[in-house]
């Protein structure tokens, strides 16, 4: 059976352009106590991080103080970081992400807006020119999702950045929960298969 | 696309992995799905992958934090990690004796009397700001005194029972790795100079280890012999 070790886990975010040490070492080493190796996880990690934060809790100083409490978990639970299932930029925005959106569930100000949606699936316009350049992961996440219906996209993302379920993304949609469903799921499977 | 009609219940895990990834399921079948991450490899491989693409979602995303960020984090932290510490100490020493904070305040109190020798007295003395620790266990006390501006170490054990062993002091940063501060003269007192690599790590709270090693000290560059004595660093005033 294959194991999750492949590069393919790899979001893209921990490649070479760095010097010294990996960020996944780093964040190794951090587990075991090393102070220098925390430093460096921050160093390199937490534009992106706070970037995360901000996207899901608009508000600077909520977002700050998350992001705090988001490295002191990282100083603590750096064991939990296993390299063979993913990448560490990929555990630490993960990571952000579950503490962000439950920060905004726990505020009980969880965005309940409308989402505009269009009820036609725009079909798919490949870009040639751009498929033909070597992509990393994130890039090419960034392409597929481009390729897919830009609601369908929408709600990808907002159920990403704002902890919306599938019953939620319905009622702000206003459609069937089955008709939400049957499109993002249609939507996954077209991403899987430009991801792929 | 063809429209496929009850899409929305095709039995497909890999679906669903994407979905608990994308935070898309209610918490009741979220739960469910995670639990079968411990137990199906293939499904928790095909969530590690969707985790990793959902994770670049964030691609675009960034923002500096503002320089108060870390300062905070850092002193958020406890001084010395004992935890780690401590833990990397009972996996190299299964007897590794525990610091006794009753008894490092105890020893700041002795240290602070006027010393038996002359030599540690004018160490205590020494303009800059010195470090003190006393490194107890049932083996006995050591203490020591560290000067920053000399580099010195000095050290007075007392009431160890070493045998023919020598007694090799450690620092034991946040790393958890061991480092030689060389062995210390038994029933004197006696100073050397901090070796530089660990003086680095000479710092207030830092954890100190005594251990037992052969004649001449360990060889290995970590302790080999029984951890005896443990405490740690503190500012002398």
């Amino acid at each position: 059976m294959a194991k999750p070790s492949d590069a393919s886990t790899n979001s893209g975010f921990s490649g070479g352009s760095f010097s010294g040490p990996s960020l996944d070492q780093a964040l190794e080493n951090v587990a075991s106590g090393d102070r220098e190796a925390f430093a460096e996880v921050y160093r390199r990690t937490s534009v992106k991080l706070l970037g995360v934060c901000r996207r899901i809790l608009p508000e600077r100083q909520e977002a700050e103080e998350v992001l705090q409490d988001i490295y002191l978990t990282v100083w603590r639970r750096a064991g939990a970081f296993d390299a063979t299932r993913g990448s560490a930029m990929t555990w630490l925005i993960t990571l952000a992400r579950n503490r962000a959106v439950d920060r905004l569930r726990a505020s009980g100000r969880r965005p309940t807006d409308p989402i505009e949606y269009a009820d036609h699936v725009a079909d798919p316009t490949p870009d040639a020119e751009t498929q033909a350049i070597a992509l990393d992961d994130a890039e090419r996440l960034t392409f597929c999702l481009g390729q897919i219906d830009s609601t369908d996209a929408g709600l990808i993302r907002t159920a990403f950045f704002e902890g919306a379920t599938y019953t939620e993304l319905a009622e702000r949609v206003a459609r069937p929960l089955g008709t939400i469903k049957s499109r993002i799921r249609r939507a996954l499977i077209s991403l899987r298969e430009c991801l792929a | 696309m063809t429209d496929t009609p009850g899409l929305e219940d095709l039995p497909d895990d890999d679906l669903l992995a994407a979905e608990l990834a994308l935070g898309l399921l209610d918490a009741d079948t979220a739960n469910a799905a995670r639990d079968r991450l411990r137990i199906d490899s293939a499904f928790a491989h095909a969530h590690a992958r969707w985790t990793a693409w959902a994770a670049g979602l964030a691609a675009e995303l960034g923002e500096t934090p503002p320089a108060h960020i870390w300062p905070a984090i850092v002193a958020r932290i406890p001084a010395n990690d004992d935890q780690v510490a401590n833990a990397r100490l009972r996996r190299w020493q299964g007897g590794a004796v525990a610091a006794s904070l009753v008894a490092l305040v105890l020893g700041i109190t002795m240290w602070q009397r006027p010393a038996p020798a002359p030599q540690i007295v004018s160490v205590v003395q020494a303009p800059s700001a010195p470090m003190v620790a006393v490194l107890s266990g049932k083996a006995g006390v050591v203490s020591v005194n560290y000067d920053p501006a000399s580099g010195r170490l000095a050290s007075v054990v007392d009431g160890l029972d070493t045998g023919q062993r020598a007694v090799e002091l450690w620092v034991i940063p946040a790393d958890g790795r061991p480092r030689s501060l060389g062995l210390l003269p038994q029933s004197r007192a006696g100073w050397h100079s901090a070796p530089a690599a660990a003086a680095r790590a000479l710092q207030p709270g830092v954890t100190l280890a005594v251990s037992l090693e052969p004649p001449g000290g360990s060889t290995t560059g970590l302790p080999t012999g029984p951890v005896v004595l443990t405490g740690k660093l503190a500012q002398a005033s």
